[in-house]
């Protein structure tokens, strides 16, 4: 493998975990920076909303105990909207196509095609959020696994447009393949102007660190 | 004859600002819940050539856009914008700035 491709994979995959993504579409022209990070990985996504029910970006994420990357294209598509007077639910489809690049053992430097997909729904008025978010990811001889998260939240004061808004939420991830197959990762929510920044710790100790920015 | 002047010249003056004041709509939409929501509606909205300003409130899910003078937004356009910024129209009102502030 090149160095050239090397680093180009390698520069898709600055940061990571997978299950946030809040809002995966915006309004139609926007553009949304995210990124994610926690004990399992790091992920870079920038993405542009078509129409309102379509974003595509380009992704970048790397799985650290699997010693893999992944550099592609992500598409999220709003299946469903349901506004209501006092709360909105959403219905989203996620998949991504790309490739895989392995740092390990005997796998060291193989390339493979790859791809994930994945839905997730969530809900949420001012005061309370609920979330899920599955995905399957297939990267052939490199990795494929299964995991799912889903989330509860809930705001200590109502914020108005523009002020800053604080959420305290519970994220429990499940892995079936991994070490520690669940996960309970306590996290504070900050919204203010275009940023929106979360930061918790899991039971295991392990950091997370998520930063979205919406022009 | 100079107070005939002054008192005409006065008026002359107010008309146009009588005339062409811009209009002040009020848009009842559901599922704005967040700030992200709240952005999305101005940044759409403010595209819009005939928009001066914009206030969108989270607790009585309103937004108010002030128009500029002499032009128009029509229902049907508010009604597409809210939808393709992905939140459901509930009502329009409209009220002419200067006048009694009911809406029409």
């Amino acid at each position: 493998m090149s160095k050239f491709l090397r680093l180009f994979m390698f520069a898709g995959c600055v940061l990571a975990a997978q299950p946030v993504e809040a809002r995966p579409v915006s309004y139609p022209g926007g553009t949304t920076i995210i990124t994610e990070n926690n004990g399992d990985m790091n992920s870079l996504l920038v993405h542009y909303t078509f129409d309102g029910k379509t974003a595509l970006g380009i992704k970048g994420e790397y799985w650290r105990d699997m010693a893999f990357g992944f550099t592609g294209l992500q598409l999220n598509y709003l299946a469903k909207r349901w506004n209501n007077a006092d709360s909105q639910a959403n219905l989203y489809l996620k998949g991504g196509v790309g490739g895989a690049y392995s740092d390990y053992g005997a796998f060291d430097h193989e390339v493979e095609p790859a791809g994930f997909a994945g839905v997730a729904a969530d809900w949420e008025d001012r005061r309370f959020f609920v979330s899920y978010e599955n995905r399957y990811t297939e990267a052939g001889d490199i990795a494929d696994f299964y995991m799912q998260s889903a989330r509860v939240g809930v705001a200590p004061y109502i914020g108005e447009y523009g002020d800053l808004h604080t959420w305290l939420m519970v994220q429990v991830d499940h892995k079936p393949e991994a070490e520690d197959h669940v996960t309970v990762t306590p996290l504070v929510r900050f919204f203010k102007d275009v940023h929106l920044v979360e930061a918790g710790m899991n039971n295991h100790g392990e950091l997370l660190f998520n930063w979205i920015i919406r022009y | 004859m100079k107070k005939v002047f002054l008192v005409l010249g006065a008026a002359f003056t107010l008309l146009p600002v009588q005339a062409y004041a811009g209009e002040t709509v009020k848009v009842h939409v559901n599922g704005l819940v967040c700030d992200f929501c709240a952005r999305a509606i101005e940044k759409v909205f403010k595209k819009q050539e005939s928009v001066e300003s914009i206030n969108v409130n989270l607790s009585d899910k309103l937004i108010t856009l002030g128009l500029k003078d002499g032009q128009a937004l029509e229902d049907d356009v508010i009604t597409k914008l809210v939808n393709d910024s992905g939140y459901a129209l509930v009502s329009i009102e409209r009220a002419e700035e200067g006048q009694d502030g009911t809406a029409q």
